[in-house]
């Protein structure tokens, strides 16, 4: 009878990865087995290749449907990778043992398979979640301890007992925890363990049949006590559990990953909270022989020189106490040892004054962490890769290393497709297409792209296949990223835009929440006003691409309304730089509200008349808010009349005046083309301005005067040249019976009839 | 925070030792872990003390911090390491409340006590001399006045230090050597006092004083900082504002009816919500003006409103009569806390349809703020 060793183990447990590097010393197995799907046996030897640096993760993807992929995380202190490596090191065969993900992605993809009921939360990004108990975190928490880990290290560990004595005490122990277990035999879990661990009973019984004499098992110490070869079950009620059961066809490769991922859930069920922590124990017990320190007093020394680089004090002394001090804490929690809470705790109140700013800084530095894993180039292709590969047959571009020019039609459909494809390989670093201009045309609906295909881009794609692994997928998750770690307000609403472009609602959800938090506690208002113009385009276009307008409205409602209450105090004491970028967001915060006609404006036209009315306000912004309140409706001629004299009188200086002209005029002639009184009055105030004061005025007027087109320009100067601009010549008689049908035209083409009903 | 039991007769506020005298004697009864040298209780003791609880022969002891155990946890643990403890909160947080019942459960005394002012002398930390013995004597122990922290050196107690941060630098200095050395020199006597096991120290201060007279970094490090926050639950502190301005209104002798408890719920939003940041929903952001907008303010816009209502109205406490008070609390910059107040105002208030009384009585203040 072959000697068959069940090593049960935490995933991700560095205690359970040291323990079974010591347990595979001793055994010296002439075969190791290890959980995971069998599909990665063809990948597994890539593990051993000096190109891979843990993080990664084992991918198995659904070939026809990549959506449909399973992760399998593994960090260097992951008892599965330690198993792989050591086999791969020690020429050792090694193969996976659970179901295979063939069945497992296929259960998942027939909504009466037993996995796809274990699984209803499943965030649709691809990854599925499977519920695997914690068996060990259970043994822990019944001995008092925060932390399983630090409970491994006391109960398991420091026995004076060989490690395949340890492995078996813990398969004793979960037993009895299973024995407990008193949930219903049709419980969707159940049922999928069930499912699980005859499968792997099949593969033990198979290597044992081939005559294997040491056989090693890593696997889940749930699992453990199913696999005792002693109590198998008959092997026909496990062939029976395996038979007809659905299949897909799946293909496996490796890619990247990131400390911060290792705390997502994944193929291996909930994520690990701290990494980070985990990578220290495992280094702490790897080289504990040598140092002879405490684990606490070289995790204190690492947290001191993160807070040192951050420039806080962290002096040695008081790294004494705060080891004194999370000794204590665990003492009155009744914890033999502190963990990682007890040792948070000591931190905050020892080194960090109390406050919890500089511990997130020890969060992010150490608890998780920052390594980044690689992958050789030897992968097999990633499912993106193959995802963008059907979408380039589909939408028939072919990826060529010359450039190429497209203009593209975005009223037809296949076209809008690969300007949307094009976007979001943008949005994941790979600029396959650079916008171009589309030439002599105003229209919205053409956009022009120049491709060019480099040989880079494979490996960015490899690299951006960790957040998804459908193009789609993996563009909203970036930029659910990206959202989260931006800066300025403009970048968000830029990532905002770039969503639209890219027709993705999930990132477009992400952003907005993103904003909403930012805007809130932003003081600049300009950088508000900017916002407003992107928030509108979603609300206005988002809703045919299935994103949640209510929201982002609440939020454009919000964010505009602060802009409002903010705008005339926000506009007091601007330099003319300052003065052009408040015009420009004034501008562009009035186009989104446009998009918006039946969003209520009162607010807006209330804090732009404060703006306006307003002496002190530099004259270019002034000028501009006027404007708008005038192409509003709510100055009448009378009043700009007035207004204009006033601004433009004596006692105001010349450029300032030219400042407030420029606001009012630029961008439109026909103010001054069909108000002869207006005219009027800027001739009057240009002849009258001092011959000095003229040098100062000149290039301001001109630049206002350049915007207007030329026949505009002709206009105007015929107007003053033929003398006939005194402000009291009467207007023109209209006959209304004549204008009558062209008007009516012109309503028809700007859509004004259907809102009559 | 909690109602205090069996005071002692005629007199106005019983010592936390005096008022819990029963309980504390069901504790040590019930007690049979280690204790640390001179403490009265073991640590787990004085945990079940402070968070409230039920001792195996059925007494039940009651809550007097309102909050989260871990802080307490981590407090009682750093007076177990002999490091001094520094309660750092806002006012109103409770930190002299949980200080005293700390000291009572621990050294069965909380009357050791400095309190920091701006005038506070070194005497007050170290000791005084009574100058008549001085004169008649000279310089000996008998003529040496003993001050809080030197007896609490002495006997091997806990003493407290109130407001350590309105005391003037030089004068905080003075712990430095009786918190690292543990001694207090008297070069007078070519003599020092060695504090006895189970002496330390518990400082509170407030963090919205940084800055006036910040700790010394040497003086800083000797302390374990815990910072106690605000009520978690709106809950929580609508009950401590109604009984706080109850009882005040009564020290007042206000007529006025505080039935209406939803003015009291909607003061309480405010700050809350001003404070966090956030409403109370989680849907909204706002952003937060420089005023501190603890517990104790609501308690003071209300009995503010109480005494509104109660001189120029008809006794029940409404949204006008609070308006005004709420503004005060909330606007202290004129300028940056204006724009936050009317965003909250705008984005807020105006949407809740049952708080239009409070939004139109606070655009009616502003308004007529303008034109006079």
């Amino acid at each position: 009878m072959a000697d068959v060793h069940l090593l049960g183990v935490r995933h991700h447990g560095p205690g359970s990865a040291r323990s079974v590097a010591e347990a595979l010393t001793v055994i010296r197995p002439d075969l190791v087995l290890i959980e995971g799907p069998t599909e990665l046996d063809g990948v597994a030897p890539l593990a051993a290749d000096p190109g891979m640096t843990p993080p990664v993760a084992a991918l198995i993807y659904a070939v026809e449907q990549p959506h449909l992929a399973s992760f399998y995380p593994l960090a260097s202190f992951s008892p599965e990778w330690v198993a792989l490596r050591w086999s791969l090191a020690t020429a050792t065969p090694v193969r996976m043992m659970d179901l295979p993900a063939a069945n497992s992605l296929a259960l998942h993809l027939t909504p009466k398979g037993p996995v796809a009921a274990a699984s209803p939360e499943d965030d649709g990004g691809g990854s599925r979640s499977l519920y695997r108990p914690d068996a060990i975190g259970m043994l822990a928490d019944a001995a008092g301890y925060s932390d399983a880990e630090r409970w491994w290290e006391d109960a398991v560990e420091h026995r004076d007992a060989g490690p395949i004595e340890r492995f078996a005490a813990l398969t004793d122990a979960i037993a009895e925890i299973r024995a407990v277990d008193d949930r219903p035999d049709d419980d969707p879990d159940v049922v999928q363990n069930a499912v699980r661990e005859a499968a792997m009973r099949r593969v033990i019984r198979g290597a044992v049949r081939e005559g294997h004499g040491r056989v090693a098992v890593v696997c889940g110490a749930y699992h453990a006590p199913a696999l005792v070869p002693a109590d198998f079950p008959p092997a026909s009620a496990d062939n029976k559990l395996l038979a007809g059961l659905p299949k897909v066809k799946v293909a496996a490769t490796w890619v990247p990953w990131t400390s911060s991922r290792l705390s997502l859930s994944s193929g291996y069920g909930a994520g690990i909270a701290s990494p980070g922590w985990y990578q220290h124990l495992f280094e702490h017990w790897q080289n504990s022989s040598a140092s002879g320190a405490d684990v606490a007093t070289s995790w204190l020394v690492r947290v001191a020189h993160a807070l040192r680089r951050e420039n806080l004090d962290a002096p040695p002394a008081s790294l004494v106490e705060a080891q004194r001090m999370a000794s204590a804490v665990a003492a009155i929690r009744g914890r033999p040892a502190p963990g990682l809470a007890e040792l948070d705790d000591a931190v905050q109140a020892v080194l960090c004054e109390g406050s919890t700013v500089p511990l997130t800084v020890v969060h992010r530095e150490l608890t998780v962490g920052h390594e980044l894993g690689r992958v050789p180039d030897a992968a097999p292709t990633v499912p993106l890769a193959a995802d963008l590969a059907a979408a380039q047959r589909r939408l028939r571009l072919t990826p060529s290393a010359v450039e190429e020019v497209l203009t593209l039609d975005l009223r037809k459909p296949n076209q809008l497709a690969r300007s949307v494809l094009l976007h979001r390989l943008t949005l994941l670093g790979v600029p396959w297409g650079r916008p171009v201009e589309t030439g002599r045309t105003t229209g919205t609906f053409k956009e022009g792209w120049a491709l060019r295909w480099q040989p880079e881009f494979a490996v960015e794609l490899v690299d951006a296949s960790r957040y998804g692994t459908t193009v789609d997928s993996a563009a909203s998750a970036c930029v659910a990223e990206r959202a989260q770690s931006a800066d300025s307000l403009a970048e968000l609403s830029e990532l905002l835009g770039a969503c639209l472009l890219a027709d993705l609602p999930a990132g477009i959800s992400h952003v907005v929440s993103v904003l909403a938090e930012r805007a809130a506690h932003q003081e600049d208002v300009a950088a508000l006003l900017m916002t407003i113009a992107p928030l509108a385009r979603t609300c206005r276009y988002g809703n045919v691409r299935g994103v949640d307008v209510a929201e982002v409205r609440r939020i454009l409602d919000a964010t505009a309304i602060r802009a409002c209450v903010g705008l005339p105090t926000a506009c007091a004491g601007l330099d003319d730089d300052a003065a052009a970028v408040m015009r420009r967001a004034i501008d562009s915060a009035q186009t989104g509200l446009t998009l918006l006609p039946e969003m209520p404006h009162d607010d807006w036209h209330q804090a732009l008349a404060a703006v306006a009315g307003s002496d002190r306000i530099h004259g270019s912004v002034a000028g501009r808010a006027t404007r708008l309140l005038l192409d509003a409706g709510l100055v009448d001629r009378e009043a700009l009349a007035a207004r204009l004299s006033r601004r433009l009188s004596i006692a105001t200086p010349g450029p300032e005046a030219a400042a407030w002209l420029d606001g009012l005029l630029s961008g439109n002639a026909v103010l001054l083309m069909h108000d002869r009184r207006l005219l009027g009055l800027v001739d009057e105030w240009v002849s009258a301005v001092q011959d000095e004061v003229f040098d100062d005025v000149l290039p301001l007027l001109r630049r206002t005067f350049s915007d207007f087109s030329r026949p505009e320009r002709r206009e105007i100067g015929e107007q003053l040249s033929s003398g006939d601009s005194s402000p009291n010549r009467p207007a023109e008689e209209l006959d209304l019976t004549r204008a009558g049908p062209a008007i009516r035209t012109m309503a028809r083409y700007l859509g004004w009839e259907a809102h009559r009903d | 925070m909690t109602d205090a039991p069996d005071a002692a007769v005629g007199i106005l506020r019983a010592h936390a030792e005096d008022a819990y005298a029963s309980e504390l004697a069901a504790l040590a009864a019930a007690d049979d872990r280690p204790r640390p040298p001179s403490w009265r209780l073991s640590p787990w003791a004085v945990m079940t003390y402070v968070l409230g609880g039920a001792l195996p022969d059925g007494t039940q002891i009651s809550p007097k911090y309102l909050g989260s155990a871990r802080l307490v946890e981590i407090a009682v643990a750093t007076l177990a390491t002999d490091r001094a403890l520094l309660l750092l909160g806002v006012p109103g947080t409770a930190k002299t409340w949980l200080g005293e019942h700390l000291a009572a459960a621990i050294s069965g005394s909380s009357t050791l006590v400095v309190q920091g002012t701006a005038g506070t002398p070194e005497e007050a930390l170290r000791y005084g001399w009574n100058y008549a013995r001085l004169l008649a004597e000279g310089p000996s122990r008998s003529a040496l006045v003993a001050g809080p922290v030197m007896r609490a050196m002495e006997s091997g107690s806990l003493v407290r230090v109130e407001e350590l941060t309105r005391i003037p630098s030089d004068v905080q200095d003075s712990l430095i050597t009786i918190l690292s050395e543990k001694t207090l020199p008297i070069p007078e006597l070519n003599a020092e006092v060695q504090a006895r096991k189970g002496f330390n120290v518990i400082a509170t201060a407030n963090n919205r004083d940084k800055g006036v007279n910040d700790l010394s970094s040497a003086l800083r490090r000797r302390f374990n900082t815990v910072i106690l926050p605000l009520p978690d639950s709106l809950e929580q502190e609508v009950e401590i504002v109604t009984t706080r301005v109850r009882s005040l209104g009564a020290a007042l002798e206000l007529p006025a009816d505080l039935a209406a408890l939803h003015e009291i719920r909607r003061v309480v939003t405010v700050m809350r919500e001003l404070r966090a940041g956030r409403t109370e929903d989680q849907r909204t952001s706002l952003k937060s003006p420089s005023a501190t907008l603890s517990t104790a303010e609501a308690i003071s816009v209300m009995t503010n409103g109480l005494s509104l209502a109660a001189h120029f109205g008809d006794g029940t406490v409404r949204a006008e009569d609070v308006a005004a008070g709420l503004v005060g609390a909330v606007v202290k910059d004129p300028v940056q806390d204006l724009v936050v107040w009317q965003e909250y105002l705008e984005t807020v208030v105006r949407n809740r349809p049952d708080w239009m009384d409070l939004y139109r009585a606070c655009r009616d203040l502003e308004t007529s703020d303008r034109s006079s």
